[in-house]
């Protein structure tokens, strides 16, 4: 059977990393690795530079449109009022909403023919974070989940997920189904700080850690002659506390200089768009901020020059920062709703659900920067080129971070391909 | 002499969004701005008559409209206005006006002049005959208390031609001298912003018109009430009536039987009754007693109405909206009785 | 998965089984706890694994009392269990547990976990299943009750909650239903034939779902049923069929033809629409052919209802000893048979027999030597595959048995009698379960591959809320309780046995001493420090 889960406990580890089953006295190599054991095995060279990869996903919940963003279509009937500007990809054009994001495109693969047919809140969101339709009685993973699976560090002292949601209007919770319960989402609502991160003024840091220690004694004793992975989880899990504890800075926007600050904007979506590059510096393999919410049933102009003036500044802004870092080319930057908005303008200006052909981009690690892809007809009724399904767009995803889209977990005796059976990246889009 | 009756005289249905009308100098005659990036000419006392469009000129919405003297201008969010010469139906004069959406071109009483607002926040001055630019002046902030970009939707101009309002997206009015351009007054109408903090962070609502008192003392100001969710416009049509220079608001009238924007405002020429329309998916007509706000009569219409003319002599209200233009005559108790 | 062992000595093993005496079916339930540890064991030796030897008093008196009454033992009750010199103590403490209040708490929780699993918090639906654990209501009609509540209960909306939940999604009823009543997942045959399993296609999907088409919930929360619709379905081929009402065994129904008038139609109609968009509506008029009272009765009919029998049997199995006879428990099909077919066979019968009487399932598991089987795994050889059933399984708390465990090893023992004086616990209970509610919310349902998350670890190390509820120092909580004992020997045994419900070892002893008198002058931080030592201990959040 495949390992479809770990937690950090040593059992977990091994098996894990298959390469090392093979050798003996596994458990103490793995403790006492160096990086230049590492580099030395090529397989696993290649793994840690895997796991240096992450993601930052902005989501922009309720349903950003693609008129008003990636695939204008200024002069037909569904266009709307708002022009569209060159950028510095020669013949690609964006909204004129996007003025920052027109010079930076270099960063940046922009998808306009998404067709993923789902177009209630509830369905597009599980669909674009699952990467497939729902399944009566099967529990997917969220993409977070199978990234973190695919690239967290089993001994992390850091989330390995971490999703912000701070409106309450669409606001879910990310899922790490039948994986690990350790891929659930560290997910942060109201407050930027989580949840019981920090020590309780009542108990000292030495009590603290005393008492930590002997939980270990008790929990050592116990743990000997039980063969159980969940036993050993427990422990992982508790084992974790102190460095989450020792990563509650990551979260704090405070301690980033004056003129980075205002770099992102004063916006909150600006402020957890630098926090998600704090944690991405420190390891974190996905970061979810979520922008909600953009469901413009009603005034879809209005709600789009307000809200893509945000939008345009913090990408721009996380991909000046993850440049200039050189971070980039670890990062993946994308983009992403859980559909797109109608081509008619109903008669409260707004625009409604629309599945049939949308927008999303890859900016960053693993991407063609500037690549274009795929095409929709002259009103963005229909998709005319280079379709993909959801499924599609998590296949290019992992390729981009170099993760095996067609591997499988076992879920009991039923393999699960982590991109939906019949899924294929699109080259075009891959550095 | 109250409002009891509206009663549709014509109507036409049509293929883009009507967001402006002006009356022409001939009965019957309007100009709309329209979706479709152009001005359109109907003559609505020729019933066989079809709507022409102008020739190309903007390339945006048209949004504004004024018929000053012998001139039409339009403005549009393509930034720019448009002198129109209405016998060729070509553009005679174009100039880029504002850096941000024009949302509005009202003419002065006398005819001189022509003001526009728009979302780079400024109010300007023209000079219809040269099309120069006379003044700009603000008092509206750039940017909403949360930090988006705030929008500058409505201005009126009192019947002397004296006074001058302009209101915002996050509800501030102020109301200027037209002689000195100086700002003589403000006013808050800050529920017309419609921010939700919690469940959506944005806002679609804003002042979405202004319009004086015959005498200039009193001020009308029209938008959205509280939303509970502002996916849609789903609020109550709110009216809010000042006495601008006592800072006093006279009343407040919520409709919650005919929701959404107040997207234009006419008073009564004795003053007694307000002329409000604008809507949601759907639209309305409605008249608000001037003194307690009571309404006193209500038309729904089947789509939004985003702006019309009222001809307080002819008692003729021409209104111009989604995919669909309207006349009504208006009739009132006296007539009735 | 693979299951090498299995296939190397399935000949032997059949030939073994067949030597076997026939268990005759009128058995007391102790023959039948035998017999089934009789199969059990004969596997073991045809597989020539060693099974782990049984628990002391102490590891007994914590697991039966998770099991059965949904909490640890509290300390009078454990040591008044270990202190008892009776032959069958064990026997008694089940059936004296099997007796309690708490019994009918557990089986509550549990059944309401099981069922509407969290899909909303329905406090008279759990009114609903406390009311029939307390009467030990027959699995059958339960089963009954909650699948066709407004012919069986009607106007009662509390056993409505399963199908209400689930109404207005024809692939959630029909999939939830299936795998829960019948231990059958068939989600995978809804978009073609199953993969892997040849029992299940297309159209037994469809056939399922056609039972729970004509249901809709009412806007009272209630269900109910239209009066006609037909499912169809296109096949991988492309091809439309109209699905049967057709149960998983094959066994299908045919609607009578009805004439109903249109008019009548129209009418009952607009009656349905009312009832589901209005509160004051009357309850709507219900349909002489029920599809969902056909299913109801097919599956309990004789010889169609093994998958209804066996279902139960196999999840109460997997639920007391940590792993099912079928496992998962949702794959029950021919290319996942059981581990001890004869064994699931018998129980299943046995609990068919007897009028679905869950009690009565749930002592015979408690009272077999399989159950109460060590955890610990000292021999050299690799642990045997769980499906031997040759060591007790470390099962994590269910959410309501760790939050309940926690109330219960934090008070103050000696207000805590427990058992040993049923009329003050009773109250006890009550409120312990109420306090319990919001904990239990947040902590994790296990499943297959339950990890503890980093969540719950934080939580019980730096949440307020958890420092206050379970480390208080007052009088009524342990911790006060403990700062009250002089004798530091004393005050590491009563911690022990209240948390853990055994002594300490002297390893432990040592180590404790040592931690409290390097904290002489803070001596309550020092105690509260043990305590949670205790509770974020694996051997605290586990059945072992």
């Amino acid at each position: 059977m495949k390992q479809t889960h770990f937690c950090g406990s040593p059992d977990h580890r091994i098996s894990r990393r298959g390469f090392l089953g093979a050798a003996t006295g596994a458990t103490a190599l793995a403790a006492d690795m160096t990086v230049l054991d590492v580099l030395s095995r090529p397989a696993l060279a290649e793994d840690l530079k895997r796991q240096q990869k992450s993601v930052i996903l902005l989501w922009l919940a309720g349903g950003a449109s693609q008129f008003e963003t990636w695939d204008p279509k200024p002069g037909w009937p569904t266009g709307g009022p708002f022009a569209k500007i060159p950028t510095n990809v020669p013949g690609t054009h964006i909204s004129e909403l996007l003025p920052e994001m027109s010079r930076r495109l270099h960063y940046t693969a922009i998808i306009r023919s998404l067709n993923t047919k789902i177009a209630d809140h509830g369905g597009g969101y599980r669909l674009m974070d699952t990467g497939r339709r729902d399944e009566p009685g099967v529990e997917f993973p969220h993409l977070g989940a199978i990234i973190a699976q695919e690239l967290a560090q089993p001994d992390s002292r850091i989330p390995d997920y971490v999703e912000m949601y701070t409106s309450t209007e669409g606001r879910r919770k990310g899922s790490a189904g039948f994986l690990s319960g350790r891929f659930n989402p560290m997910f942060l609502t109201e407050s930027m700080i989580p949840e019981n991160i920090r020590r309780l003024e009542s108990i000292s840091q030495i009590d603290h850690h005393d008492r930590a220690a002997l939980r270990r004694l008790l929990a050592n004793r116990f743990s000997r002659d039980l063969p159980s992975s969940a036993v050993g989880c427990h422990n992982a899990a508790y084992q974790r506390v102190r460095g989450l504890m020792a990563s509650a800075s990551l979260f704090d926007v405070e301690r980033e200089p004056a003129a980075m600050r205002q770099h992102y904007g004063p916006t909150q979506f600006g402020e957890q768009c630098m926090i998600a590059r704090r944690l991405v510096e420190a390891g974190v393999p996905f970061v979810k901020v979520a922008r909600a919410w953009w469901d413009s049933h009603g005034q879809n102009f209005e709600t789009h020059r307000e809200l893509c003036a945000d939008l345009d500044q913090v990408m721009s802004a996380l991909l000046d920062d993850l440049e200039q870092r050189g971070m980039l080319e670890n990062t993946l930057v994308i983009s992403l709703a859980e559909f797109g908005r109608t081509p008619k303008i109903n008669g409260s200006l707004g625009r409604d659900h629309f599945a049939s052909a949308w927008s999303c981009t890859l900016s960053g690690c693993g991407i063609q920067g500037g690549a274009l892809y795929g095409k929709t007809d002259e009103d963005g009724m229909t998709v005319v080129d280079g379709e993909m399904g959801a499924g599609d767009l998590f296949a290019t995803i992992f390729t981009a971070l170099d993760i095996d889209y067609e591997k499988e977990y076992m879920l009991g005796s039923r393999p699960i391909p982590i991109a939906d059976f019949g899924a294929a990246p699109r080259e075009a889009i891959l550095a | 002499m109250k409002p009891t009756s509206l009663k549709q005289t014509q109507e036409g249905k049509r293929e883009d969004i009507l967001f402006c009308i002006a009356a022409g100098s001939q009965p019957g005659q309007y100009f709309f701005g329209s979706s479709d990036f152009g001005v359109h000419q109907l003559d609505i006392s020729n019933e066989m008559a079809q709507p022409i469009r102008f020739e190309d000129g903007h390339q945006s919405y048209v949004t504004g409209l004024a018929v000053v003297g012998g001139n039409l201008i339009s403005g549009s969010y393509d930034r720019q206005l448009i002198w129109w010469d209405i016998e060729s139906r070509k553009p005679a004069r174009t100039i880029p006006a504002h850096n941000r959406w024009i949302r509005r071109v009202l003419a002065t009483p006398e005819g001189s002049r022509v003001v526009t607002v728009a979302d780079d926040m400024l109010c300007k001055v023209w000079n219809v005959e040269t099309a120069e630019f006379v003044a700009a002046f603000t008092d509206h902030r750039p940017l909403t208390p949360h930090d988006y970009p705030s929008m500058l939707y409505a201005v009126a101009i009192s019947d002397d031609g004296s006074l001058l309002a302009t209101g915002d997206k996050v509800g501030h009015v102020s109301i200027w001298d037209m002689e000195s351009f100086a700002k003589v007054g403000e006013l808050e109408a800050p529920t017309m912003y419609t921010w939700d903090p919690v469940q959506r962070r944005h806002s679609i609502g804003g002042i979405r018109s202004l319009a004086f008192s015959p005498d200039g003392e009193k001020l009308a100001v029209g938008g959205i009430g509280a939303i509970g969710n502002i996916d849609h416009l789903g609020g109550p049509a709110r009216l809010e009536v000042f006495q601008w220079r006592l800072g006093k608001q006279l009343f407040v009238a919520e409709d919650n039987d005919h929701k959404g924007l107040i997207e234009q405002i006419a008073w009564a020429s004795d003053e007694r009754w307000i002329v409000t329309a604008g809507g949601d998916h759907k639209g309305f007509v409605t008249f608000h007693d001037a003194e307690t706000g009571e309404r006193l009569h209500q038309e729904g219409t089947s789509s939004h109405i985003h702006g019309f003319v009222f001809d307080r002599d002819a008692g003729t209200l021409a209104a111009c909206g989604h995919q669909h233009w309207a006349q009504w005559n208006l009739q009132s108790e006296a007539e009735v009785g | 998965m693979q299951r090498p062992t299995v296939f190397r000595i399935i000949g032997s093993l059949v030939a073994f089984l067949l030597a076997l005496p026939a268990l005759g079916r009128g058995d007391s339930q102790e023959n039948l706890s035998s017999a089934i540890d009789r199969l059990i064991e004969a596997r073991q030796q045809a597989e020539a694994v060693s099974h782990t030897g049984p628990i002391d008093d102490y590891a007994f008196a914590r697991r039966v009392t998770l099991d059965l009454a949904g909490r640890i033992p509290t300390l009078q009750e454990l040591t008044g269990f270990v202190a008892d010199t009776s032959v069958d103590k064990r026997r008694q403490l089940v059936d004296r547990l099997l007796a309690s209040p708490d019994f009918a708490y557990h089986l509550r929780d549990s059944l309401d976990i099981l069922l509407l699993a969290r899909k909303k918090t329905d406090e008279p639906w759990r009114k609903y299943l406390l009311e029939a654990a307390r009467e030990n209501r027959s699995w059958d009609r339960i089963f009954r009750e909650v699948m066709l509540p407004e012919r069986e209960l009607p106007g009662d909306k509390r056993p409505a909650a399963f199908l209400h939940a689930r109404a207005r999604d024809l692939d959630a009823m029909t999939n939830d239903a299936s795998v829960l009543w019948f231990g059958v997942n068939i989600a995978c045959a809804k978009c073609h034939d199953h993969p892997l399993v040849p029992d299940w296609e297309q159209s037994h999907y469809f056939a399922l779902a056609s039972f729970f088409q004509r249901t809709f919930p009412t806007r009272t929360g209630l269900v109910s049923e239209k009066f006609d619709g037909k499912l169809k379905f296109t096949t991988t081929e492309g091809e439309e069929h109209q699905a049967e009402f057709m149960f998983l065994s094959g066994t299908s129904v045919s609607e009578p033809e009805t004439a109903l008038d249109k008019d009548v139609l129209k009418e009952i109609g607009q009656k349905i629409r009312d009832a589901e968009r209005k509160e004051d509506a009357p309850p709507p008029p219900q349909p002489e052919f029920s599809p969902r009272a056909e299913l109801v009765r097919l599956a309990l009919e004789p010889g169609e209802h093994d998958f209804f029998s066996h279902n139960m049997a196999n999840r109460v199995w997997a639920r007391l000893i940590g792993h099912g006879l079928v496992h998962p428990l949702d794959q029950m099909h021919s290319e996942n048979p059981p581990s001890h077919p004869e064994l699931l066979e018998t129980l299943a019968q046995d609990f068919a027999q007897n009028g679905y009487d869950l009690k009565r399932l749930i002592r015979t598991i408690v009272l077999t030597r399989t159950y109460f089987r060590s955890s610990r795994w000292t021999d050299a050889s690799e642990p045997a595959d769980p499906e031997l059933f040759a060591r007790g399984m470390v099962r994590p708390l269910y959410p309501r048995q760790l939050a309940m465990s926690l109330r219960v090893a934090t008070r103050n023992p000696n207000g805590m009698p427990g058992l040993s004086a049923p009329d003050q616990w009773m109250s006890a209970r009550e409120k312990f379960e109420q306090d319990s509610t919001a904990l239990a919310a947040r902590l994790p349902i296990p499943s297959g591959l339950f990890q503890v998350g980093t969540e719950e670890a934080l939580f019980f190390s730096n949440s307020q809320e958890f420092h206050e509820d379970f480390l208080d120092s007052g009088n009524e909580h342990l911790v006060g309780h403990l700062a009250e004992l002089a004798d530091p020997e004393q005050i590491v045994e009563t911690a022990f046995l209240t948390v853990l419900s055994r002594p300490p070892s002297d390893t432990e002893k040592g180590a404790v001493a040592l931690h409290l008198a390097q904290r002489a002058d803070q001596r309550e931080d020092a105690l509260r420090q043990l305590v949670w030592a205790l509770l974020a201990s694996p051997e605290f959040r586990f059945n072992h």
